[in-house]
């Protein structure tokens, strides 16, 4: 396996012929990922939709390095990743405004200079009036946009989401989207989500990548070519939720 | 001996410890309102009070001592090696060294340190160290993926990541392991204490129950009750309880 930057300045990332393996609680090794082809150009928004055992995550793990490749070739065009956790992943010691600041100390930021940042990215997803509050004492929502606001305080050139709707009922998740879009289009950032709302898919996407399971492998890659502001009750809009339904149908 | 005592605390352990402490609280309470009664009734009138308090003084500063380096040694090496490949390699043998039993190894501090106060304080470390060690050892390699990740994708990698994440994370398990040890430690300290004859307050109540002067036996056993109550409410207590704020799922 190689990895390495690219020259091409337009990929944040790809992914070529890279398979993956993993032992299971029988120590038993696993292929999780076969063959993936996968890349994505800087600034787009790349979702990843497919079944239980697809791999998704295990290819996210894979493409931040946390796992190793056996085989293929990684390209990364980025040096800052983020991420948003589908179970927020907050660290439960530390108060919002401390989580939020996180990946600042750790790079070295002064403390009243990543307090100062964290304080703005915390009132950039609406939570300024809760920063004391420790992570027991928030909401799910409220927990996924803290979440939101740590990865975005160490401007991330890559922010990778982990299904971040999945735990959040219909109305905040709404929301989160909606905040999601706005500040996509503020940083300027790459985003590769993981995601099994297909409506979600369409509605934030430009590309949507459809995986079938055991072993993970990339079966399609469905460009959505919908203006934006999309609007989910447009008869295009819901071409592309019908044919990424019956494709995902396909795959199983 | 003990044993494992790490997990990942939840709210309904949280609320069971409570209830626990409360009863244990109560329990105790009302063991001091009895030997109050009964000192009250002339039950302790010849007892050696200022024997007592000085053997109490000179067993908790050695528990204190004990737990003081049990704690380095436990949480330093359970944080040191937890997040690398070398914990599942050296566990079986932590397992081992736990399970041999502790009055076992005593005469081997007695050779090299005598019935000193530094033997009997490194004696009660190597009785402490273990619950947390292994309560440190499990919160680690029980954390959620994610929250790893997390750690890891902003930025506490290396040596870093031990004060900046795994020892926030282990926070609840060191005061569980503690509370255990403590246990144990009292258990070293006076044992040591009653073999070696040696002062302290097991040597207080062992003399007491030699000479068969129960009052001050039982003096001395409610001295050691009124100290681990005070610990138990003035230091565990609200450590657990803050742990439980924060830490509870």
């Amino acid at each position: 396996m190689q990895s390495d930057m690219s020259a091409d300045a337009t990929t944040a990332f790809a992914l070529s012929r890279v398979s993956a393996r993993f032992d299971d609680e029988r120590d038993k090794s696993v292929l999780a990922l076969r063959d993936i082809t996968l890349s994505a150009a800087k600034g787009s928004f790349v979702s990843l939709s497919g079944p239980s055992g697809a791999g998704k995550s295990t290819l996210l793990r894979v493409l931040l390095g946390f796992m190793r490749a056996r085989g293929g070739h990684i390209v990364r065009n980025f040096s800052r990743p983020g991420m948003v956790f589908q179970n927020y992943a907050l660290f439960p010691w530390a108060t919002a405004l401390e989580n939020v600041a996180f990946g600042l100390k750790m790079s070295g930021v002064e403390r009243a200079a990543r307090l100062k940042k964290a304080r703005e990215k915390l009132a950039e997803v609406g939570l300024a009036h809760l920063e004391h509050h420790y992570p027991a004492e928030l909401s799910g929502g409220q927990k996924q946009r803290v979440g939101l606001a740590r990865a975005l305080a160490i401007e991330p050139d890559l922010l990778i989401l982990d299904e971040p709707f999945s735990n959040l009922d219909t109305i905040t998740a709404e929301d989160l989207k909606h905040d999601l879009l706005k500040l996509w289009r503020q940083y300027g950032m790459t985003i590769l989500m993981v995601n099994h709302l297909i409506p979600d898919s369409v509605e934030l996407s430009d590309e949507v990548v459809l995986m079938s399971a055991h072993p993970g492998e990339v079966k399609k890659t469905i460009t959505i070519e919908l203006p934006r502001p999309r609007d989910p009750r447009a008869p295009d809009f819901y071409r592309y939720v019908d044919l990424l339904t019956e494709e995902l149908k396909k795959l199983g | 001996m003990i044993r494992s005592v790490g997990h990942t605390p939840t709210r309904a352990w949280h609320h069971a410890h409570r209830r626990r402490a409360k009863h244990s609280a109560l329990l105790l309470l009302t063991l001091l309102a009895l030997a109050l009664i009964l000192g009250a009734a002339g039950y302790f009138a010849g007892v050696a009070w200022q024997a007592l308090a000085l053997g109490l003084w000179q067993s908790t500063y050695r528990l204190a001592g004990g737990y003081v380096i049990g704690l380095a040694l436990g949480a330093g090496i359970a944080l040191g090696i937890g997040w690398t490949k070398l914990a599942s390699g050296l566990f079986p043998l932590f397992d081992l060294l736990q399970n041999v039993p502790s009055f076992a190894v005593l005469p081997i501090f007695v050779y090299f340190w005598g019935y000193s106060d530094f033997m009997i304080i490194l004696f009660t470390a190597t009785g402490v160290m273990w619950p947390i060690l292994f309560a440190v050892l499990t919160a680690i390699k029980s954390a959620h993926e994610d929250l790893n990740d997390a750690a890891t994708i902003f930025g506490a990698r290396g040596w870093r990541r031990i004060g900046s994440y795994l020892a926030p994370l282990s926070f609840p398990a060191i005061i569980t392991g503690s509370v255990v040890g403590l246990a144990i430690g009292w258990e070293s300290v006076i044992g040591a204490e009653i073999i070696g004859g040696v002062g302290g307050i097991g040597g207080f109540i062992n003399a007491a129950g030699s000479v068969g002067v129960t009052p001050a036996l039982f003096a001395g056993i409610l001295g050691i009750l009124a100290v681990v109550f005070a610990a138990n409410r003035l230091l565990w207590a609200p450590l657990l309880s803050d742990s439980a704020r924060h830490y509870a799922e």
